[in-house]
């Protein structure tokens, strides 16, 4: 059995960020939710795992600094990655998460094609929904942050805002929260994996690589440019292992089977869930 | 290759059955316990003991830096949270009991007439009762001048029994929110308002617009599939496979 060629994707660095956000958004989906339905049954048997609401605040709580640092740490890895000397470059090529002009083109035909009315996009090395997917996190991390570390300190806090601002944190906290899970569990999960031709798993996160002739057909431009540039022979890597296939299968469809859970119980709860 | 084809339809069916389970699936409504409050129903015993008003107030020596509109006066007219625009409506709030002459108040419990209040999240989370904060007989009422709850001293009198050290502006946090969406709440808590309508915003069009871009997606995706499975093509990976049982 010969293994399809493979080229890079995902640097480690890029792995263990996505590995971690994982861990610690689902401990914090279940830790709020749970708390979030806390008149529910469901609510209270969530937080009892946690040994009741003061535990499951306390593990939110502590999580929630531990997000805090990753996120540091991810801006530092970043601004690293930037080669200075030619920013302009390497913030704006095609490599770069930035968005950029040709996104809203690509949208463009992406919708063109649903109806049946062209070709879809040629795509380089990241979709305008990859770039979505960065950026979401990337803007909802520092909200959940700014609105979540004064209610941990709320007395610390209304000695630099006033009280009542607590309650428009609450609000703002919940309110994004339920966004990045309706996100992360609906429409991550199926563009990422549920997708046809993607079913069993997206695996390139995990094992950090891609078969090249699938990645002709997802993402032509950036093939085509590694090819000119003379840079394919470099990228390519040899396949993952299957103890480590085994490993992150049963991690990621973990992962997967603790979102739908938690989405199942939101959309059955959905009435108790306290907006205001 | 059977195998898998099989194994995969298995999963995609059994994912589209709990998704119509999920969808069908009773409200779950009756399975609760038709109580006002679960959490506060063991705590009625507590109710008279007066236990909670033993705490000392213990207000430490801080400066306050944020200061509350309705407590200390501002020259400007404008501030973003105005409880007093709704207290028009309230009567017995500069009461000192604010319950007297109410009948059969002695044998109910708060929140079968206070309904809306013993709902708030910062009460049922906390795992409070009402008397916590709002102490033994008489209750009085918010603006009653000599009332604990009174913005002037309550920061003190209240939630610096549990909170130590809390401020003046600490206490300006609303304990029994307005409800977010409801228009009223304009008037009385703008930027909670404003915030809600932003945050609702937001939620429906970043869903509305990746969900209907998802579907379109599956379907498109579905129906290249299906046209392609008609007509089989040469460059198919691995031809001799049309006899399934579709
Ligand atoms: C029999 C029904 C009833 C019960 C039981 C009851 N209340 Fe009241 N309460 C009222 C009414 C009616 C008012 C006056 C409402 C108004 O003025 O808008 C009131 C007013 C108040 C106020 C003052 C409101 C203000 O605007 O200043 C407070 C505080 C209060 N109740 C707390 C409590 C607490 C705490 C309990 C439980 C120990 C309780 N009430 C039990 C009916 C009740
Ligand atoms: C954490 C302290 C706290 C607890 C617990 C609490 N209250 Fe209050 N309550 C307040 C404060 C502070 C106010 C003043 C206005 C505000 O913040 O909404 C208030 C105001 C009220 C009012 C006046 C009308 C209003 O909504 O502003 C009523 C009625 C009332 N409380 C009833 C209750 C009842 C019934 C309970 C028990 C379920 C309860 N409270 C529990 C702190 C508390
Ligand atoms: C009887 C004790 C008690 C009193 C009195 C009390 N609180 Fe609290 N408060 C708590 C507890 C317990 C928590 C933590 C509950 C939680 O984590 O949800 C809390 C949490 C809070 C928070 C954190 C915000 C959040 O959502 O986690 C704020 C703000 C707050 N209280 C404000 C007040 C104000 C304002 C008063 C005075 C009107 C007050 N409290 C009076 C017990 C009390």
């Amino acid at each position: 059995m010969n293994d399809p060629v493979r080229i890079v994707r995902f640097s480690i660095f890029d792995r263990l960020f996505h590995v971690f956000i994982m861990v610690t958004f689902l401990i914090q989906a279940v830790t709020g939710m749970g708390r979030l339905l806390y008149t529910t049954a469901w609510g209270k048997g969530v937080v009892n795992l946690f040994g009741g609401y003061d535990g499951a605040t306390a593990v939110h709580n502590t999580v929630g600094i531990l997000m805090l640092i990753g996120f540091v740490i991810h801006i530092v890895y970043v601004l690293a990655k930037v080669e200075w000397k030619s920013w302009r470059r390497s913030l704006f090529d095609a490599d770069s998460l930035l968005p950029r002009r040709r996104d809203v083109v690509h949208l463009g035909q992406k919708i063109r094609w649903f109806f049946g009315l062209g070709p879809p996009p040629a795509f380089d090395r990241w979709t305008y929904w990859e770039k979505f997917d960065y950026w979401a996190v990337f803007w909802g991390l520092p909200l959940l942050a700014v609105t979540g570390l004064p209610l941990m300190f709320p007395l610390a806090a209304s000695r630099i805002m006033p009280g009542w601002v607590l309650n428009v944190f609450v609000l703002l906290h919940r309110a994004e929260a339920l966004l990045a899970m309706l996100y992360i569990f609906i429409i991550h999960f199926t563009i990422g994996h549920f997708r046809r031709g993607m079913f069993p798993m997206n695996e390139c996160m995990f094992a950090g690589s891609v078969e090249l002739e699938k990645e002709r057909k997802e993402k032509p431009l950036w093939i085509a440019r590694l090819q000119e540039e003379g840079r394919l022979e470099e990228v390519m890597v040899a396949g993952p292992p299957r103890w480590y296939r085994v490993i992150y299968f049963v991690f990621g469809y973990s992962a997967v089977v603790v979102g739908l859970y938690l989405l199942l119980n939101l959309l059955i709860y959905r009435s108790y869930i306290e907006w205001h | 290759m059977d195998l898998r084809r099989l194994l995969r339809k298995a999963v995609l069916q059994a994912a589209l059955g709990l998704l119509g389970a999920m969808v069908l699936w009773p409200p779950a409504v009756p399975a609760q316990e038709e109580v006002t409050s679960s959490i506060r129903r063991y705590k009625q015993r507590e109710l008279s003991t007066g236990y909670y008003e033993e705490y000392e107030v213990k207000p430490r020596r801080q400066r306050p830096r944020v200061r509350a509109p309705e407590v200390i006066r501002q020259f400007t007219p404008v501030t973003p949270y105005r409880p007093g625009a709704a207290m028009g409506a309230g009567v017995r709030s500069r009461l000192e009991d604010s319950h007297a002459g109410i009948q059969f108040y002695e044998q109910r419990r708060c929140e079968e007439c206070h309904v809306t209040e013993a709902t708030h999240s910062r009460t049922v989370r906390g795992n409070l009762t009402c008397r916590q904060c709002h102490g033994g007989e008489p209750i009085a009422g918010i603006n009653y001048y000599y009332s604990p709850m009174n913005p002037i001293r309550r920061h003190a009198y209240v939630c610096a029994k549990c909170h130590e050290g809390a401020s003046v502006s600490f206490a300006t946090y609303l304990v029994h929110e307005p409800k977010a969406g409801d228009p009223a709440t304009r008037k009385t808590f703008a930027s909670l308002y404003y915030a809600n309508w932003f945050m609702y915003l937001l939620i429906v069009g970043t869903l509305g617009f990746f969900i209907l871009h998802t579907l379109f997606w599956m379907g498109r995706e579905t129906y290249h599939a299906i046209r392609e499975k008609r007509k089989p093509e040469p460059r198919e990976e691995a031809p001799p496979q049309e006899p399934q049982n579709e």
